[in-house]
């Protein structure tokens, strides 16, 4: 009997042996890439699909949930600083990759396919890349008349009670509301919340859901990103976009580009830097464009789908991300307040 | 001494992977720069959210409990008691949400009630009406309640077969059934009853995936959001702390009550003689009562989900993008399973034999780490195993595989109690008496005759092992995605259809194993007749 228990246990072992050595052994170098990831799985997984049959590196990656508000795979990255096993984090906003940057989590990399990308769009020490952006807009229901053009209609007495907009705790409406707060100042920022307020804006739980009040015609607008829009007009949904702010004096609209970010310490450098350089390019923004994301280029001249502006006809936001990622994190306190939490 | 070393060392190997994390995850909750300080724990009874997120998860775990309980019952009654037609079929249909993952049952009926859904398309009835139904604490309920149904619903069954005929036919006596069933077979069932409450209290008090989708704030949704959306793992710990005390005073009210009681619940030695009620006139409209709650309950929203998912091109485009997720998930499952029938047999058998003093500490903490909301445990994982040391472990399915053992132990420990209390002690004493030492009647007598059991326990380890999406969506390495995750991550903007079709896979997957071994015993008679 003792030597059957002793038959089991040595098998036992190199079962476990064979597994852990299955599973833990480093692969190499260049054939394999991990990647975290904040745009929604079920656009930038054909992109790295496209990747690994182009260049036979395998893809391995982990994406985020809805809800984790997009930020789950950051705090993971966050969490494995010591102990980093990622190598390039996609993220669909750069305040979180200038977050990275700060806590000294990314590393930098000029990638060679960035050169045309504007340089508002581009970290200056290179430690992320934009491209593919969304664009915040003002989508409005078709029944109305005499639409919104600019955000601050939200404080405009005549849409008292019409609009609404989703949670500012979270995802791309913090970051546009941070950067109101680094364009107008503190004082005259939260006096817009205030006034926001006392118009009965209503709150959604996200971008999505905000739109389909307005589609549903419970809100006249709402200020939302440009591919749910987008995605409801292409469903037939009653509702017009509009790239808000965009005259003489107005601070245009703000734009939210995706992001390219190498992990410092990244197990396979040089696989994470043949990636990053993928996802930076014109062919992948033609791609993202055309699918249903509907994601404006960065590039110039990559052809777009006739529902998007071209990036070169919007009046873009003037915004230095790192002062947005600083605010936004200063802002957290009063936010909170202003929700009720 | 090898019986008492062997299950000293699973005792050991049970703390490592269940305790030791959440214990890892706390320390760290107090613990900022090498110093002591509550600070994370300050805000916790001082702050209005924290009383609204009690408040909210104490409403929905009570309206479930009672609910299902107040349904649950009779309806076990009906099923396992009367000569209602089709038991057997109504007992299997209304298992099958409990075996499938809750937030599949919660798309299912926003398929239906939603603001794009079938029934405002149909009927024409208000979308805002019907959302506004379904997002918050009544679809929370109506969702939960029927998942957790057949808690109740099987403990009754399984409680009346172990009450003694005798008992009954002597009150038939003197009384008809209503007496008998009020004074004598609902008082001795009623500390199983209550369990079965509790049971369903606990796991609705820790549910997470069915009020996040449905947006009704609970405290395991602010967990997850404090260690996903914030990254904080002191204020996950913190918000996860009332959830851990109101299971510690229900699991010691249940050692204190019950426990003692529903140990002694074996089925009654006259099994062959349970006697059924005849229902007589009320036949009719009970059986059509019953069809109704079952078509409602589990037939609409797997038929929404069909419908939502016709066609070939959704099911191929889901196979095309989830293939290898259902590959790894069943991979997965089966090792969970055979690991914790594993677990679960010596767990069991310590419990059942009492061969440890601490036999009744190990079974609360299974069912403790049972009741805990999967993110703590998920977080605690993550808080241990998270080094360059431990690697082979966190950056491998090793962790997930951790996960499920430390979750789901309870489960299988249990049956093994059941299985192992039918078994006649002298059995093994006698092989004893022969010479044979522990394995050598564990490998031949224990576990041969508990093989039913350990087949039901592999089965149901299964299940929550492929249906597990809490635990697997915090811990899971780069590239080893089970199927529910990427159901979880592809409804951001994935299209209804995708969805549909691979919450199908997924109920098939689950279901399958299930439906072989119902069919089992069938085929097993007719081998034997042949």
């Amino acid at each position: 009997m003792k030597k059957t228990v002793a038959l089991v246990g040595i098998v036992c072992v190199i079962i476990a042996g064979v597994v852990v050595w299955r599973f833990a052994k480093t692969p190499s170098n260049t054939r394999v890439v991990v990647v975290y990831v904040s745009e929604d799985q079920v656009f930038s997984e054909p992109i790295l699909r496209d990747f690994e049959k182009e260049t036979g590196i395998k893809v391995k990656a982990v994406y985020d949930t809805e809800e984790a508000k997009s930020t789950g795979v950051m705090n993971r990255l966050i969490a494995e600083k010591d102990n980093p096993r990622a190598d390039v984090y996609w993220a669909n906003e750069p305040i979180r990759a200038e977050i990275l940057k700060q806590k000294g989590i990314s590393a930098a990399y000029g990638s060679p396919n960035a050169k045309d990308i504007p340089a508002v769009f581009k970290d200056p020490d290179g430690y992320w890349t934009g491209f593919s952006a969304r664009a915040r807009v003002l989508v409005v229901n078709n029944r109305v008349k005499n639409r919104p053009e600019t955000i601050l209609a939200y404080t405009d007495p005549r849409w008292k009670g019409k609009s609404v907009i989703a949670n500012p705790l979270f995802g791309t409406t913090t970051a546009e509301i941070a950067a109101l707060f680094t364009i107008w100042g503190d004082e005259q920022a939260k006096e817009f919340m205030a006034e926001m307020k006392r118009n009965h804006v209503a709150i959604a739980t996200s971008n999505g859901e905000s739109t389909d009040f307005v589609a549903a015609k419970q809100y006249d607008f709402s200020l939302v990103d440009s591919d749910d829009a987008i995605n409801r007009m292409r469903q037939g949904q009653p509702v017009t976009m509009i790239y808000p702010d965009q005259g003489e004096n107005h601070i245009g609209c703000f734009i939210v580009p995706n992001v390219a970010v190498l992990i410092k310490g990244a197990p396979h450098p040089e696989a994470a830097k043949r990636l990053i350089d993928y996802l930076l390019s014109g062919e992948t923004e033609q791609k993202l464009a055309f699918a249903d994301c509907a994601q404006i280029p960065l590039h110039p001249g990559v052809q777009t789908p006739p529902e998007l502006k071209p990036i070169k006809d919007i009046k873009v936001m003037r915004v230095n991300y790192a002062e947005v990622a600083k605010k936004m994190v200063e802002i957290q306190p009063f936010l909170k307040s202003w929700t009720g939490l | 001494m090898a019986k008492r070393g062997f299950l000293a060392f699973i005792v050991i190997l049970l703390l490592a992977i269940g305790m030791l994390p959440v214990l890892s995850m706390l320390i760290k909750s107090v613990m900022v720069g090498g110093h002591f300080t509550l600070a994370s724990y300050r805000g916790l009874l001082t702050s209005a959210r924290q009383w609204t997120l009690m408040g909210n998860s104490m409403a929905l775990a009570s309206l479930i409990t009672t609910l299902t309980v107040a349904v649950g019952v009779p309806l076990g009654i009906l099923l396992g008691k009367t000569d209602l037609p089709f038991r057997r079929f109504f007992t299997v249909l209304f298992v099958i949400p409990l075996l499938i993952p809750p937030y599949i049952i919660a798309v299912s009926w926003f398929d239906l009630l939603g603001r794009e859904g079938l029934l405002v398309h149909l009927s024409g009835i208000s979308a805002t009406m019907t959302a506004g139904f379904l997002f918050g604490l009544p679809g929370c309920v109506a969702v939960l309640f029927s998942i957790f149904l057949p808690i109740p619903m099987l403990l009754t069954m399984i409680l009346l077969r172990t009450i003694n005929p005798r008992l009954e036919e002597a009150g038939r006596l003197v009384s008809g059934w209503q007496g008998v069933m009020k004074g004598v077979t609902i008082p001795l069932i009623l500390p199983g009853v209550l369990l079965s409450a509790m049971l369903v209290f606990l796991l609705s008090f820790g549910e997470f995936s069915v009020p996040n989708f449905l947006r009704y704030d609970v405290f395991p949704v602010e967990s997850f959001t404090r260690f996903s959306a914030f990254y904080d793992f002191k204020a996950a710990t913190a918000a996860a702390v009332p959830l851990v005390a109101v299971m510690l005073i229900l699991l010691l009210a249940e050692a204190a009550f019950l426990r003692e009681r529903t140990y002694q619940l074996r089925p009654s030695p006259e099994i062959g003689g349970l006697s059924l009620i005849g229902l007589g006139t009320h036949r009719k409209w009970l059986f059509a009562s019953v069809a109704i709650a079952g078509f409602v309950i589990v037939i609409v929203p797997i038929v929404v989900l069909v419908i939502q998912s016709a066609g070939i091109d959704a099911y191929a485009e889901a196979l095309n993008r989830a293939g290898d997720s259902l590959l790894r998930s069943l991979i997965y499952a089966v090792i969970g399973a055979t690991l914790l029938t594993f677990l679960g047999f010596f767990t069991g058998y310590l419990i059942q034999t009492k061969a440890l003093k601490l036999w009744r500490s190990v079974d609360s903490l299974t069912i403790l780490l049972l009741a805990l909301p999967s993110t703590v445990i998920g977080i605690g994982l993550i808080s241990l195993w998270n080094t360059s040391w431990t690697n082979f472990i966190y950056s491998t399915p090793i962790i997930i595989i951790l996960g499920y053992l430390a979750k789901y132990t309870a489960l299988t420990s249990r049956i093994s109690v059941a299985q192992l209390g039918q078994i006649p002690s002298a059995m093994e004493e006698a092989a004893q008496v022969a010479g044979a030492g522990w394995f050598r009647r564990i490998t031949f007598i224990i576990a041969p005759l508990a093989r039913r059991g350990l087949l039901i326990g592999w089965v149901v380890g299964y299940i929550f092992s492929l249906r597990d999406t809490g635990i697997t969506m915090l811990v899971y390495p780069a590239g080893h995605e089970t199927l529910p995750v990427r159901i979880f991550t592809l409804m951001a903007n994935g299209s209804p259809q995708l969805i549909a079709a691979l919450c199908m896979i997924m109920i098939t997957a689950t279901l399958l194993p299930a439906g072989i071994l119902w069919m089992m015993p069938s085929i097993m008679k007719r081998k034997a007749i042949k």
